[in-house]
């Protein structure tokens, strides 16, 4: 098997990192004009069918594909930064100047190249300090921007970076970690508490690739919008068969859950409109017995649970219907939270060696001759708690 | 892969669980007996038993748990015959390099399987792994656990050495992890095996920088982008149930109580040592009448002594710590990062290889490639 390109289709959500950086999304309907505000604008047409992942140069309103930069060898020299001094005037260029050679049409690349020639003290700068600042003007006013492939990773890197607690904190090696501990596998079944929109679905969902189940137990009472599963741009294969909701009131097997007529009023006339109701609502209903059935025959393979309820008490009502030697795992922000629920867990013979651990996570900058961790990292992954079913 | 029937058969590999740090692998044998530190169990009594139970030794002196294995179970479990990857670095690199049902990954070198396991697992009956160590027997091991874990039909296992002779798989992979000595060697063979119509994905993993920096600039020569390079651990927390703290007013009363204590014994044995002292006194007036009694303080003046204080004999329990906190102080659950964790495994450097067209203006020599090329298209019917 060879698993097909991911290109951009019409009903996508497109993940789009901008000339500076930062990155944002857009429901993709591939008509009309796509603007990136003051980094320029294309027709939607352009992006159709384009390989996901690829960079670009937005030129005379139509798209051309460019090669990533490559690292630039830039070797350190003798230069410091101790003979310049911060003020503005050093930067030769004026603002309006700036716009004037933008308006008559000069290549941004051109523009920079001026900035630096009169940059009286660039040649003081240190290579790493120049290099800094052709970033810094690149970013300004090259109009580069790339398509995001969405893999689960940048999916998740993506919330993490724009809304981290709104998936409550789920680093991306932190949810890679919580579908390794779960043993999540195509064809498995899987009991779920997502409560960061769809972030542990979306996961759960690729890494079954349409074989399985996951049943989310949400705590609306019709399933919610799982709003990050759209950003993975799915084949409807890939979740029709797969995923199936319950409540918190539905999943609760003494609970006889109250349901809308699925018949007229006697003696009454129903008409066509009614009727059609009528039967969306038994479908409906037997969709909802037959789920509640396939949790009450339990055999499960795992539990995986980002959620805002109390762990343990999650666990409990779940537990019935994991298989011997099945796999629990929770992510929280709070370690508080998970200690409380690991200790309750710990008197209670159905767990297996519960335990607590704190993914960690650093990126290093590779550059000769000034190599080292980043500066700024992301302090707040969550913590995991992990069990097994005695 | 493994059993996924409900209860233990013979034949099966699970994983017993006798502690923490105790965790075995073990095939059902009838006939055979396993002799833990917890005693013998006869491989017999396993059979029919449910996954997940607990299982008593023959003279019930000791128990285990007997365990559906995971890759991440066997992870724990497997014999090692070279340095492993454990899960927080699999996880990552699995995410990373977009790892998913159908995928073809390859890997070098197999080593003692643990990635392999964990990674032919995720990429399910329709993807694939190859394989590659230039150790042979490692490679025989490994082909025998492939086989006894139902993973066969899906790791295609080469021995190989990678450096020298690539992968002999040409336009096929859509990832590539590298866990060898000097994974730059092998950079030029990682982008002729990788996929050419897709953002196909390698990931090297190194110990030390200086590997990492020869292999960021083979990456680079090569016409690799976004490379990144990470350091991705998990450090275990322990938990405990501890009397809460508690608050310093308990302390600070207890040391006042014990402070008016010691003054009042202190006046016990001042006035206990004038009571002596009399005595001692009126039996020597007994003798010397006339003697005028001089210097006789007040017994009921403790401030005209204070000044010669009276030693506190060590062994007095009333003044060494507070005596006087409660017997049985709330219990709180608290926890903090275990004392010793493991601090660094390896880098993992991850680059992208975009489809040919739109890869970043490449220094390499193409006549390298074009060899490489040809020899590899020869090699790959050896490899399948
Ligand atoms: C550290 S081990 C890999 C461990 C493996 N990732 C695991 O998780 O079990 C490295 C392996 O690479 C193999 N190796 C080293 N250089 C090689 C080469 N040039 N070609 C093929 N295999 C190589 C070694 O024989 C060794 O078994």
């Amino acid at each position: 098997m060879r698993l097909p390109p991911r290109r951009i289709q019409p009903g996508h959500t497109v993940m789009i990192k901008m000339p500076s950086g930062e990155c944002r999304s857009i429901k993709f309907d591939g008509v009309g004009t796509i603007s990136l505000g003051k980094f320029g604008s294309f027709p939607a047409a352009e992006l159709v069918g384009q390989l996901y992942g690829l960079r670009y140069d937005i030129a005379e309103k139509t798209l051309k594909v460019i090669a990533p930069p490559s690292i630039e060898d830039v070797e350190d020299t003798d230069a410091t930064n101790e003979l310049i001094r911060d003020s503005s005037s050093i930067q030769e260029v004026t603002y309006q100047e700036i716009e004037q050679l933008k308006s008559a049409g000069v290549l941004p690349e051109e523009i920079i190249n001026k900035q630096i020639e009169s940059h009286a003290s660039f040649a003081l700068k240190t290579e790493y300090s120049k290099d800094k600042y052709k970033k810094r003007k690149q970013a300004k006013f090259l109009k580069h921007f790339s398509t995001i492939e969405p893999t689960i990773h940048n999916v998740c890197d993506y919330w993490f970076k724009k809304d981290q607690s709104r998936i409550r904190d789920i680093r991306p090696d932190a949810l890679s970690q919580m579908m390794t501990l779960a043993n999540v596998h195509p064809g498995g079944r899987y009991l779920v508490a997502d409560d960061v929109s769809g972030l542990l679905i979306a996961c759960m969902l690729e890494r079954l690739g349409g074989e399985g189940r996951v049943m989310n137990i949400c705590d609306v009472e019709s399933p919610p919008v799982y709003h990050i599963v759209s950003y993975m741009n799915f084949e409807p294969q890939m979740v029709d068969n797969v995923l199936v909701s319950l409540n918190w009131a539905t999943a609760d097997e003494m609970h006889e859950p109250i349901l809308a007529a699925t018949e007229p009023m006697d003696g009454q006339k129903s008409s066509d409109g009614q009727r059609i109701r009528m039967q969306k609502r038994k479908l409906a209903e037997s969709a909802l017995f037959e789920t509640r059935e396939e949790l009450f025959r339990g055999n499960f393979d795992g539990i995986l649970i980002a959620s805002q309820y109390e762990p343990y008490s999650v666990t409990e009502r779940l537990i019935p219907y994991l298989a011997g030697s099945g796999s629990i795992v929770i992510h929280s922000p709070y370690i508080q939270v998970l200690t409380e629920a690991q200790s309750k867990m710990r008197a209670d013979p159905k767990y297996l060696a519960p335990s607590i651990a704190q993914p960690w996570l650093r990126q290093y900058q590779i550059l000769p001759g000034r190599t080292h961790p980043m500066m700024n990292t992301s302090g707040s992954g969550g913590f995991l708690l992990s069990a097994t079913r005695m | 892969m493994w059993s996924v029937a409900p209860t233990v058969a013979s034949g099966d590999t699970v994983i017993l669980w006798l502690g923490r740090d105790i965790i075995q692998a073990l095939v059902v044998t009838p006939g055979k007996v396993f002799n833990g530190r917890y005693g013998a169990f006869p491989h017999d009594a396993l059979v029919g038993v449910l996954y997940g139970s607990k299982v008593f030794s023959q003279k019930e002196r000791g128990f285990l748990y007997v365990l559906r294995p995971t890759p991440e179970l066997w992870t724990l479990a497997l014999p090692h015959r070279t340095q492993i990857l454990y899960l927080a670095d699999i996880a990552f690199v699995t995410s990373m390099l977009a790892v998913r049902p159908g995928s073809t990954v390859i890997e070098a070198g197999t080593g003692s399987g643990s990635f392999s396991h964990s990674v032919a697992r995720t990429v399910g009956s329709k993807g694939h792994l190859f394989s590659f160590d230039f150790h042979q027997d490692r490679v025989d091991k490994a082909r025998i656990e492939f086989l006894r874990h139902g993973l066969h039909q899906r790791i295609t296992l080469a021995h190989r050495n990678v450096c020298k002779d690539g992968f002999g798989l040409l336009d096929r992979a859509d990832a590539v992890f590298l866990d060898l000595p000097a994974p730059w060697e092998a950079v030029p063979h990682v982008k002729l095996a990788l996929r050419s119509d897709i953002s196909a994905r390698v990931c090297c993993f190194s110990p030390c920088i200086e590997q990492v920096m020869r292999t960021v600039a083979a990456l680079n020569e090569n016409a690799f982008s976004e490379i990144q390079t990470y350091e991705s651990l998990l450090f275990p927390q322990e938990t405990y149930s501890n009397p809460a703290p508690p608050p310093v007013s308990q302390i600070t009363n207890a040391l006042k109580e014990s402070e008016i204590k010691r003054e009042q014994r202190r006046l016990r044995q001042i006035s206990n040592a004038q009571l002596r002292k009399r005595k001692r006194d009126e039996d020597a007036d007994d003798q010397n009448l006339k003697r005028p009694r001089l210097q006789d303080p007040a017994p009921s003046d403790p401030g005209s002594s204070s000044s010669v204080p009276q030693p506190v004999p060590d062994a007095d329990p009333d003044h060494r710590a507070p005596a006087d906190l409660p017997d049985n102080p709330p219990k709180i659950v608290v926890s903090k990062t275990i004392p010793e964790v493991r601090g660094h495994t390896s880098y993992l450097t991850f680059a992208i290889l975009l489809p040919s067209e739109f890869r970043p203006r490449s220094h390499d020599a193409t006549t390298l490639d074009t060899n490489i090329e040809q020899s590899a298209t020869k090699q790959e019917q050896s490899v399948q």
